[in-house]
């Protein structure tokens, strides 16, 4: 389970002060899929980038599993799978190697480390390129690595951001497919989109931030109705009172 | 443990597969050989031959064994210099005017005003200006010695004092410049060969985004850093020991007994060498992940790291100069080590407990190095590059 409170966070340059978050709370409960949505700008990528410990509140609190992310971050760390926004590739390792790094780092070893390999490979449909060297990807075939990393060690929160940018409909599908299978395993899902078909179909619960704060919250269909429209895209623009970054 | 092993595989992996990189880093080895044998061989020359001297002789008609005695010390006329070394012989305009009066004051035993004119602030000249003085200095002599021989005045009288010089440096010492310059050379590699390492590891995984998934990892910043540093100290360790063993290699075709000097990297000496450089290697490692680490950018790492490669060439060069050198210059890296490699060039006996020191105090700022870089990459600023 993750548990943000009042989180707040400025960004300062020289004379200028952007505030990315601004009194910040939301919940996403395990067995559930728990949507980010937000205009650009709005501080989903900072709120995620804090949650997993790059980026320090300067107010606020963040739980995971019962542990403060401020306090103990390196064990809240071990409760997280994380996809973040900028996602790079060790390019001289192979796609098989590169997992095998992100499961040690999570302390796998031995055979349970090649089975829980050997398992997300097959599920994200990666045998034929798992064995190559990750230089020359396409954007498909990067996250799919990236995926993997996060996915290997079975964390029980996972928080992907913006995970389908780049992903062909085969790959898209079987990440909703994993995404679900995660969810009724009672894992807890954080994720970030601009498709707001995909969090329709996909979320328990939909969290809508503009401008650093919660702008509503609840099932795709209570934010239908709160809103007043029939289509969530038209509920989403209503609730955070502008269409900028609706296109994005 | 086992984040550890895995940090410390990849770090290997990745840098051993960059074959580009890792042959850039070596090359520096393989330049050592053949900088020490070309730069030995030019001084064996310059030390055995003594090449003819044109000068510009005004009035060489007033005093024939003045001239004669000139030629049998190689020095010439400009006229008879060969066409392949007359724009040098020119350039470098050596003007000797022997007087008209010569042979008046000669027999007057008045003393003669023999006018040597050149550009003494060249240090090319030196050895010329030197050769030339001395030929006009025994000329001189001769005549005096004569003088006096033909008055019935012993020639002993003009020495009352005579200094006896005892030269008390090993014949090793005599090659200093062997060894000064591969003091340098290696203090040069130890920085240079695992720069590529430090710089790829750091500001290149930052660039290409793979830091920032790393550091969202359960996993201590320490672990990190620790595991960058012994990769790129390890590869820069390679590059000291191929050095060391292809310069002993071509040290051994060069006959240093020419000039009177013997230059051996046997395997005491290896040792030492080694036991003064390892800590190096982890200093260099470290120093350039801290300031890599810094770095806005790949390009700006490269700009900034490569300018901390200027200190091992730098800080030797500057000892040279300094003649009553500060006791606290004997610990420091790099000061301490280059002082201790001269000694043990010249043949004086190691002093351990200083190499321990040095060594200890070596390690020491690696740590703290490496420390300031993990507490650094827990900054959000360090970590996203921010300004």
């Amino acid at each position: 389970m993750i548990k943000v409170q009042n989180l707040h966070k400025k960004f300062v340059n020289g004379k200028n002060k952007i505030k990315a978050l601004n009194g910040l709370s939301f919940q996403a409960n395990d067995g559930e899929i728990t949507g980010i949505l937000g205009p650009n700008g709005a501080g989903k990528t900072t709120c995620l980038r804090t949650l997993y410990g790059l980026l320090k509140a300067d107010e606020g609190q963040m739980i995971i599993d019962n542990i403060d992310v401020a306090t103990q971050a390196i064990q809240a760390r071990k409760q997280l799978g994380i996809f973040p926004d900028k996602f790079g590739l060790y390019e001289r390792l192979t796609a098989y190697e590169q997992i095998d790094y992100f499961a040690s780092i999570h302390g796998l070893q031995g055979i349970d480390k090649k089975v829980a390999i050997e398992q997300v490979i097959n599920d994200l449909g990666m045998t034929a390129l798992a064995h190559r060297k990750t230089q020359g990807f396409s954007q498909g075939q990067r996250m799919k690595v990236t995926l993997a990393q996060a996915l290997v060690h079975q964390p029980r929160n996972l928080i992907l951001d913006e995970p389908t940018r780049g992903l062909d409909v085969m790959s898209t599908r079987i990440l909703r497919e994993y995404l679900l299978q995660f969810k009724h395993n009672g894992h807890c899902i954080l994720f970030s989109s601009h498709v707001m078909q995909e969090v329709a179909a996909l979320c328990d619960r939909v969290i809508i931030v503009s401008n650093g704060k919660l702008a509503a919250q609840g099932t795709p269909q209570e934010l239908c109705e709160l809103a007043g429209e029939s289509h969530l895209e038209d509920a989403f623009v209503k609730l955070i009172g502008s269409d900028e970054g609706v296109a994005a | 443990m086992i984040q550890f092993k895995a940090l410390l595989i990849k770090e290997f992996k990745e840098a051993f597969r960059d074959k580009r990189a890792l042959m850039a880093a070596l090359l520096i080895a393989f330049m050592a050989p053949v900088m020490i044998f070309s730069i030995s061989k030019v001084a064996i020359k310059e030390a055995i031959e003594k090449p003819t001297i044109y000068a510009q002789i005004l009035g060489s008609e007033f005093s024939p064994k003045l001239m004669d005695k000139f030629k049998k010390d190689k020095i010439l006329p400009i006229s008879k210099v060969p066409d392949n070394e007359k724009y040098l012989w020119q350039d470098r305009n050596i003007k000797i005017t022997i007087p008209k009066f010569f042979a008046k004051n000669m027999f007057l035993g008045k003393t003669i005003e023999v006018v040597l004119n050149t550009d003494y602030s060249d240090k090319a000249m030196d050895s010329s200006i030197q050769r030339i003085k001395k030929s006009v200095d025994e000329y001189s002599r001769r005549i005096g010695h004569n003088r006096l021989l033909v008055r019935g005045v012993d020639i002993q009288l003009l020495h009352p004092v005579k200094l006896i010089e005892q030269d008390t440096a090993l014949l090793s010492s005599n090659a200093a410049f062997i060894s000064m310059l591969l003091g340098i050379y290696l203090l040069v590699a130890a920085f240079v060969s695992g720069l590529p390492v430090a710089i790829d590891s750091s500001a290149g995984e930052r660039e290409r985004n793979v830091l920032e998934m790393l550091l969202c990892q359960p996993i201590a910043t320490i672990k990190i850093v620790f595991t960058k540093m012994t990769c790129a100290s390890v590869v820069a360790a390679t590059g000291v020991i191929l050095t060391l063993g292809l310069t002993a290699l071509a040290v051994s075709f060069v006959d240093l007994a020419q000039i009177g000097a013997t230059f051996s990297l046997d395997f005491y000496t290896v040792m030492v060498l080694l036991a003064l450089l390892l800590p190096i290697c982890f200093f260099a490692s470290s120093l350039q992940l801290f300031f890599a680490f810094q770095a806005k950018s790949f390009k700006e790492a490269q700009s900034t790291v490569t300018m901390i490669i200027m200190m091992p060439a730098f800080i030797p060069m500057a000892l040279t100069f300094i003649n009553d050198k500060p006791k606290w210059l004997d610990w420091m890296p790099i000061s301490g080590q280059s002082l201790l490699m001269e000694d043990l060039f010249k043949g004086i006996p190691v002093n351990w407990s200083v190499v321990l020191f040095t060594g200890a105090v070596t390690l020491m700022m690696t740590f703290s190095l490496i420390h300031a870089t993990a507490y650094r990459l827990k900054s959000e600023k360090a970590v996203m590059a921010l300004g």
